[in-house]
């Protein structure tokens, strides 16, 4: 048996009289393993292979042929751009609404606490109901938002919200929107309710308040909240295929076609699971980057 | 001692060989009772797995479950278990449990999910079941579009290609005469500005414009009429003159506000039930789907609801596509025979085809010549004009593995057309470009 004592991991992982501790890891390592690792791995494998998985042809090895098709497919670059749009979009837009209404409720105590607690549903509704809400709501004929704007008399005829390559994106974006706009809240809240007192007292005293007490003072504290939230919610955004194939199933034409979207059409209606693969691959690489880059922003933050 | 031994060893073997008859005795059993495939009666219990999306859906499940009621009653020795399925999920459904080895022993399929399956290699091959009494009362243009690669792989189960169904009420309102449906897609166009001026909250004309399989299939037949078949084989035929007419039409329905743009057809349904649509390019269902939603008598449906051929186009053709359901048996299946007697008892018996076809599904069943009860049904206004005048128009798309990898780049560079203002010509090099890529790619 190897003595771990001895090896130079101990210096890094193991604190003295503890070597036994590392092996209490390798359940864990050997469950991310299987569900993590060995995914990751068959799919790289599987975008270096012409393989339609209904047809009855043996898969064969096309090295990177899978990733020039894929560099140049106008299809796929459509689905990124949509993609960034889609998560860069809610999440920032989200984050400003949820920070300002964090904001806007601090000083809420007492029975108006349930008025926080309300502003949180959104957050509690799955996710395919709000698509299914959102995509009647913003039914052509006979949905709530063309009625009410008609009869405000805003606009003169039925709007086709969904099924137009213009407004299909931002209709979809604003059902995402509502529905993450209570996790920015919930975290934000928390960040201010963190904020020592005597920091506002001090700045009150030096006559800071309104938007240079929020800028200066109050800002600083959000911070941490709003990178580690972003992150996650970039990265949900990102793999968010519900509500998009709800309400628009990636459509008209590829308006809303995201990354997700597309590798779901090629893997389970077309059946090209070595394309999807590859695209499942190039899509994994950016997310990996993003985060890495995210993470580092995030260990540079102030506390 | 020794003796104790020879004796303890005599009880082994003994129990052993006891062990052993009992084993092949229930061997025996099993591969009786799931028969080899070959044709036979089932001779011991069998229980059938019945994948379908018949008993997922809202109207039909009574119907499906009641038909399994009676199947089960006339073959004791048979069980079906169904296995509700949506009909979008099927497809993807059964290729996974195919490929996982885990298939049911016959499914509820239609339309390109048949050759998706079939492309597994997993379907058992129906030629040796099939009679030649039983295939003589089979239409030959259902059998026909149920192979794949020369061999039966399906038996179908009914027919219901689309029609141009037309509301008579809105086409009096509107001036036209309601014995009078569009022969031409110029008269289309005429009936559709009258109905659309004279009656603004009716949708014109209920289309199916989603991208997905079936959305290519309904769409299909119209392209032909415009002269477009936008690919052939693995070869891109996108980019051409009747491709770009089919695109400007339909971007002129849309336009116009003829058409609903990104709603599949059973969204128009109901609305046409509640007589908010005029013309519906939908199968012969919708008879049932409206009856049930509004509890018209036939008579009241024959009265407000007709159905005619495609209207043709600049081709000159009428078309519609194969769109019947169809039943397949899977070869990994342990009761084949049973599952054979199930197939041909849905699709065949006139039970099945008066209580269920008929009456739940609005289809008709696969019959080259009916009689009794089941002639009597198909006199009916509407079922007789699909049988003398729509089903002869029927055209096979091309179904396969290259149907499902080109569906999505037709049917978005279509949505393109309906939704947008990019110019038709960009939008058809768009199709020609992303389909060639999908089927060389």
């Amino acid at each position: 048996m190897v003595d771990l004592r001895k090896t130079g991991h101990r210096r890094y992982f193991v604190k003295p009289g503890h070597g036994w501790s590392i092996w209490m890891m390798i359940p864990t390592v050997a469950v991310l393993v299987i569900v993590i690792g060995y995914p990751v791995v068959r799919t790289f494998l599987l975008s270096r292979l012409k393989y339609n998985f209904i047809s009855s042809a043996p898969a064969r090895v096309v090295g990177a042929e899978n990733y020039l098709h894929l560099a140049n497919d106008p299809i796929f670059w459509q689905a990124l751009l949509n993609t960034a749009v889609y998560t860069l979009g809610s999440v920032a837009i989200a984050m400003i609404i949820g920070a300002a209404l964090s904001l806007l409720t601090e000083g809420f105590i007492g029975r108006l606490r349930v008025v926080k607690a309300l502003m949180l549903t959104p957050w509690a509704v799955p996710f395919i109901v709000v698509a299914f809400l959102f995509r009647y709501m913003f039914e052509e004929r006979s949905g709530i938002v063309n009625e009410l704007l008609l009869r405000a008399g805003l606009i003169h005829e039925h709007i086709p919200w969904l099924n137009s390559a213009m407004r299909a994106m931002p209709s979809v974006m604003l059902a995402n929107i509502w529905t993450q706009t209570p996790f920015f809240f919930l975290i934000f809240a928390a960040a201010v309710a963190g904020i020592p007192q005597e920091v506002v007292e001090s700045a009150r005293m030096d006559r800071a308040k309104g938007w240079t007490m929020i800028w200066h003072i109050k800002a600083p504290f959000m911070r941490g909240a709003a990178l580690v939230g972003g992150l996650l919610m970039v990265i949900s955004n990102f793999n968010d295929f519900a509500k998009i194939w709800a309400m628009t199933e990636g459509g008209p034409g590829y308006a809303t076609t995201t990354l997700v979207v597309y590798v779901y059409r090629m893997a389970f209606t077309s059946y090209d699971f070595g394309y999807s693969a590859t695209i499942g691959v190039v899509w994994l690489v950016f997310l990996v980057v993003f985060a890495s880059v995210y993470i580092r922003a995030m260990q540079g933050a102030p506390r | 001692m020794k003796v104790r031994k020879t004796t303890a060893g005599s009880g082994i073997t003994a129990k052993l060989l006891v062990l052993a008859g009992i084993m092949a005795m229930l061997c025996g059993a099993t591969v009786f009772a799931s028969g080899s495939g070959e044709q036979g009666t089932v001779a011991a219990a069998a229980t059938v797995s019945f994948a379908n999306w018949a008993d997922a859906e809202q109207a039909t499940r009574p119907g499906i479950q009641a038909t399994i009621s009676k199947f089960e009653a006339a073959n004791p020795n048979i069980t079906v278990k169904s296995e509700a399925i949506s009909f979008s999920d099927i497809g993807h459904t059964l290729v996974l449990r195919v490929k996982s080895g885990n298939p049911p022993d016959v499914a509820e399929i239609a339309g390109n999910d048949t050759f998706d399956v079939a492309a597994t290699g997993g379907l058992e091959p129906l030629e040796s079941y099939v009679t030649p009494d039983l295939k003589s009362s089979i239409n030959p243009a259902d059998l026909e579009v149920a192979k794949y690669q020369g061999q039966l792989i399906a038996f179908p189960w009914t027919d219901s290609p689309n029609a141009l169904w037309y509301n008579k009420d809105i086409m009096k309102k509107a001036g036209l005469d309601p014995n009078k449906p569009p022969a031409t897609v110029d008269e289309l166009m005429t009936d559709l500005a009258a109905i659309h001026s004279s009656q603004p909250d009716v949708i014109p004309l209920g289309l199916d414009t989603t991208n997905r399989t079936f959305g290519l299939a309904v769409n299909w037949p119209w392209m032909v009429t415009f002269g477009a078949k936008p690919f052939s084989g693995t070869t891109a035929t996108a980019d051409t003159a009747g491709m770009k007419a089919y695109l400007s039409w339909m971007r002129e329905l849309a336009q116009k506000g003829y058409i609903l743009t990104g709603k599949k057809i059973g969204e128009f349904r109901p609305l046409a039930a509640q007589g908010k649509v005029a013309f519906i390019w939908d199968q012969n269902v919708l008879q049932g789907v409206i009856q049930s939603v509004n509890h018209m008598t036939d008579s009241q449906f024959y009265a407000t609801w007709g159905v005619a051929p495609q209207p043709k186009g600049p081709a000159g053709t009428s078309n519609v596509v194969a769109l019947g359901h169809q039943l397949i048996m899977f070869k990994n299946s342990s009761v084949k025979q049973a599952g054979w007697e199930l197939i041909k008892y849905l699709a065949t018996s006139p039970d099945a085809i008066v209580d269920y076809t008929f009456k739940y599904e609005s289809s008709l069943p696969p019959l080259a010549h009916a009689t009794g009860e089941v002639a009597k049904l198909l006199s009916t206004p509407v079922n007789k004009a699909f049988v003398d005048q729509i089903l002869p128009t029927m055209i096979i798309p091309p179904y396969g593995s290259t149907y499902a990898q080109a569906y999505s780049p037709i049917m978005a560079g279509v949505q393109q057309a309906i939704t947008g203002n990019t110019p038709i010509d960009q939008i058809a090099a768009s199709i020609q470009s992303n389909l060639s890529s999908a089927l060389g790619g």
